[in-house]
């Protein structure tokens, strides 16, 4: 029989045995090809410019990312590899024994990993075409493209990476192995499974010690992450470092110590230990926990990499898009300045225009383009609303110069979004910003209570917190400090003029009348020193859009590819021990102990041996995402927790069908094992 | 004195019809409470089989095996494993400890299996093996015992839930001859002692002195009997030689 016929049938016998190493493969090839193939999809929609760039854009981060995540799966691979070898120690013993030669061995090795390879290559492509096709639809909604017209997507491009990442990976499992297989000696080999395992135990003050030591890494890596600012966690460069570091040390101490631990505490409780399989479970599970440590604390921080990239992801995503929409409350906002210096201070006196008019010089008829238009003109000056910024140990202080408008213009604003007016008093002044960033609320609401006194034209002006509002009043991409004064109408005189924004809202919404009022518009002549921009809906949702499709590909990417690296780590582990397993677990039949004992005994060392990682995971988890939480709210937007909830059960379910598959997967083992003792073919 | 063990003319094949073996072919004997009954034969003359057979590891082709009244050729596969556990004791020629466990927990297995309560479980464990003199030896690990130990241990395992029926399999085949001698001494003070009743396949006539009676088998079937009088254990041994000399095959060992 040829080598590579032995490799064929050997593939094919184990295919059913690792059906979860396959799976994550072909699962693996499948998600690199359809992230990587995202630039192609622009092929079935109609993308503006900026819809190009973006996938552009996306297209280039997909590129840094894979690299990263080829480094993970090529870890992944090469480790299952290490499992699958020394399952089958005694196998490559035989053939050495029977005269074959090392290279031969290798040989046979070196097929099954290209089998392996090729085949889980062609499924995870072809899943990956498949699903990509999919995908694109996603992508389209995500930026708000329209399907021009649906049709087979490919992306050779893709394709050819994947191959040459995979390929590579391959290789370097290959030389692995070939290399795990040459510095073996015969007598090691043939008597693998015979070699005694040494139970080195630590003392269980050891243990306790440890335990505490981890709980104390662990409990300081928290406090660093919580106590200090958020903010402070990223610039800081140190304790952001001490956190990560601390918290992996205190993981793995963790783990090391629960082999000592965990047993003896149970071991106090005679009932329980002696209750049914539990002593055999708990000794299972502490003969392997001397080296199984390690691969438990990967899987520990790989599923908290994945849960916290992933609910993160999510929710920051849906935050973007959701706030962003409510950020355009016109369909454009055109906005006349005058242009300043490097120093922020104008080059000369903005002389203010009326844009209207401006506007009916070019021709443009704003009655016949648009439902409703609006000019409204800004005012500066030297006074300055300090807010204090909490939830930063520092604690920003943020003076920006208030924008005075006049009450009438912030009433016909109010109108024109559909909102009620207001009223002043005579010795009045009212507030409003954007409820965009919940820590500059809180700094408002604070600075509402105790606000400064106001002089204009010497009229000196007080507020209260009922005269704050919250309204968004303009288009605009960044509107998070944007804090107005609004005062009556014959106050702002002797005001410079900051800017002119003329509001508009479309006729007729569609592309074409975009377009023309975007040509129209930029014909508009000021004078030399004055600027005109303008921004509308379509600018701030692509904005939007963009931040949002890139944020959820790059968590969607990194986290499923976490989530199945760690779930596959336990599942291969767990099903190799199960095998190892096969004469322990045949010997307590032999005792008379039944299937169902059996079984219960499986499914509780597989559900420990998931469940114990996993819930060291979600506390990580909790503490991690409630920090990105709040750095979230302080540069950003929003609350992600909602988004956790949704990102948390899909996780739940990719891990729990893991362990579904490899409990059925270790029931199969020995069952099948059982019944070809009974039949007397083994 | 009730049967513990009936066997009615068990057979068992191997093969196919044009190809058939017959391990065991129309096997009859029974075993009283209190006996230690040795079976003796050369390899392959089916004594591995019908062990397997009355210990329900493997099924008979025909006939019937009744232990304590009950048929076990006829029962569901859920009913033999629960009868296994609560009837039968095992000894096997490699000890077949989990080296997982220590001495104490090896023995606790049978009970725990059993779902006897806690309680029970210790007190009975220390019992059983003050019987054998293995109380030194609970704290440690299969490993970290000498092979004489290490049966003991599996004896008591098998002996520690009170089985009807003790089933070994060349218990001494991988012992040496001091521990062998100690093992045997056991068996026979727990039916002395403790009234259990063993059926021991063996093919060392050394071993078999130590039974009250003797099955011979050959080509799967019944070929001889023999019963221990008042005789010494030499005089015994002297008659076992004899009929393993006629029984032929085998290679004597000397005593």
């Amino acid at each position: 029989m040829k080598s590579a016929d032995i490799a064929l049938r050997n593939v094919k016998k184990s295919l059913r045995d690792y059906a979860v190493y396959f799976l994550t493969l072909t699962f693996g090839v499948c998600i690199f090809y359809v992230f990587n193939a995202l630039e192609s999809q622009q092929e079935i929609m109609n993308v503006t410019k900026s819809q190009a760039a973006i996938f552009k854009e996306l297209g280039s981060m997909m590129d840094a990312i894979s690299a990263f995540i080829s480094i993970i799966l090529g870890f992944l691979i090469v480790y299952a590899n290490r499992f699958l070898i020394k399952r089958r120690k005694k196998e490559f013993g035989v053939y050495l024994m029977l005269g074959m030669e090392k290279l031969k061995v290798s040989g046979i090795l070196v097929m099954e990993t290209l089998y392996v390879g090729f085949f889980s290559l062609l499924a995870g492509l072809a899943m990956g075409v498949m699903l990509s096709q999919g995908m694109a639809l996603v992508t389209a909604k995500l930026l708000q493209a329209s399907v021009s017209s649906f049709k087979f997507m490919f992306s050779s491009a893709a394709l050819l990476k994947t191959i040459i990442y995979f390929g590579v990976i391959f290789l370097l499992a290959l030389i692995f192995n070939t290399y795990a297989i040459n510095k073996q000696t015969l007598v090691g080999l043939l008597y693998a499974n015979r070699k005694n395992e040494s139970f080195k135990t630590p003392r269980l003050s050891i243990s306790v010690a440890i335990f505490l030591l981890a709980i104390g890494c662990l409990g300081y890596a928290y406090k660093i992450v919580l106590g200090v600012g958020p903010s402070s966690i990223i610039t800081d460069f140190k304790s952001f470092t001490a956190a990560v570091s601390l918290g992996a040390a205190g993981t793995f101490l963790f783990f090391f110590s629960m082999s000592g631990f965990f047993l003896k505490l149970i071991q106090q409780s005679k009932s329980l230990y002696l209750k049914n399989l539990n002593m055999f479970v708990l000794r299972q599970i502490n003969s392997k926990i001397n080296t199984a440590y390690v691969s438990m604390t990967m899987v520990c921080l790989m599923l908290f990499v994945s849960v916290c990239t992933l609910s993160t992801g999510m929710g920051l995503s849906s935050n973007i898009s959701g706030k962003m929409k409510e950020e355009a409350p016109f369909d454009a906002s055109l906005t006349a300045y005058g242009t300043q210096d490097e120093n922020g201070s104008p080059v000369e006196a903005y002389p203010g225009y009326d844009l209207v008019a401006a506007a009916k010089e070019q021709g443009l008829d704003l009655d016949a383009l648009s439902s409703r238009y609006l000019a409204v003109r800004y005012y500066g000056g030297e006074k300055t609303i300090d807010l204090e910024l909490e939830n930063d140990s520092a604690g920003i202080i943020l003076d920006t110069k208030a924008v005075f408008i006049k009450l009438s213009d912030y009433n016909a604003v109010l109108e024109m979004e559909g909102l009620a007016p207001i009223t002043l008093g005579e010795n009045e002044y009212a507030v409003n910003y954007a409820p965009i960033n919940l820590s500059v609320r809180k700094a408002m609401d604070k600075y509402m209570e105790n606000a400064d006194v106001i002089t204009l034209r010497g009229v000196d002006l007080r507020t209260s917190p009922k005269n704050l509002r919250r309204y968004i009043l303009e288009v605009s991409k960044n509107l998070d400090y944007d804090a107005n004064i609004i005062v009556n109408d014959e106050l702002v005189e002797g005001l410079p003029i900051l800017r002119d924004t003329l509001h508009m809202n479309y006729l007729i919404q569609n592309e074409s009348s975009e377009r023309m009022f975007r040509e129209k518009l930029s014909g508009i002549r000021l004078s030399a020193n004055s600027k005109l921009q303008l921004l509308t809906r379509e600018d701030v949702m692509e904005t939007s859009n963009s931040a949002t499709t890139m944020v959820t590909y790059l968590s969607v990417y990194l986290g499923i590819i976490f989530l199945i690296a760690a779930a596959s780590v336990l599942a291969i582990g767990q099903l190799s021990e199960t095998s190892d397993n096969i004469y322990r677990y045949g010997l307590l039949r032999k005792l008379g102990t039944d299937d169902k004992m059996i079984n219960k005994a499986l499914l509780s060392q597989i559900s420990i041996y998931f469940g114990v990682p996993m819930m060291l995971a979600i506390v990580h988890s909790v503490v991690g995402i409630s920090a990105a939480d709040r750095l979230v709210i302080n540069f950003d937007r929003g609350n992600i927790l909602s988004g956790s909830l949704f990102t948390s059960c899909i996780i739940l379910i990719i891990y729990f069908g893991y362990f579904l598959a490899t409990y059925h997967g270790g029931k199969g083992i020995l069952t099948r094992d059982y019944y070809l003792q009974r039949k007397g073919i083994e | 004195m009730p049967a513990i063990l009936k066997a009615e003319n068990i057979e068992k094949y191997y093969g196919n019809k044009s190809n058939l073996t017959k391990a065991l072919d129309g096997i009859g004997f029974e075993v009283e409470a209190g006996e230690f009954v040795g079976i003796m034969g050369a390899s392959g003359s089916g004594k591995t089989t019908l062990l397997n057979c009355i210990s329900t590891i493997d099924s008979a082709s025909a006939g019937k095996i009744l232990i304590n009244g009950k048929d076990i050729t006829a029962m569901s596969p859920k009913a033999v494993a629960k009868f296994r556990r609560k009837s039968l004791g095992f000894i096997f020629q490699d000890f077949n400890l989990l080296d997982t466990l220590t001495a104490y927990e090896n023995i606790a297995l049978a009970l725990s299996i059993l779902k006897t309560p806690a309680k029970e479980i210790d007190a009975r464990v220390r019992n059983v093996a003050e019987v054998l003199g293995i109380s030194e030896t609970l704290g440690k690990y299969p490993y970290q015992m000498s092979g004489g130990q290490r049966q003991r241990v599996a004896c008591a395992r098998a002996i520690v839930a009170n089985p009807s029926l003790i089933l070994a399999d060349e218990p001494t085949g991988a012992l040496d001859s001091r521990s062998a001698r100690t093992l045997l001494e056991s068996f026979r003070q727990l039916v002395r002692d403790l009234n259990a009743t063993i059926l021991m396949v063996t093919h060392d006539a050394f071993s078999a002195s130590y039974c009250s009676r003797i099955l011979f088998i050959r080509d799967g079937r019944l070929f001889h009997e023999l019963i221990r009088s008042d005789e010494s254990r030499k005089q015994f041994f002297d008659r076992i030689i004899e009929v393993v000399s006629l029984l032929g095959g085998d290679s004597v060992e000397i005593c």
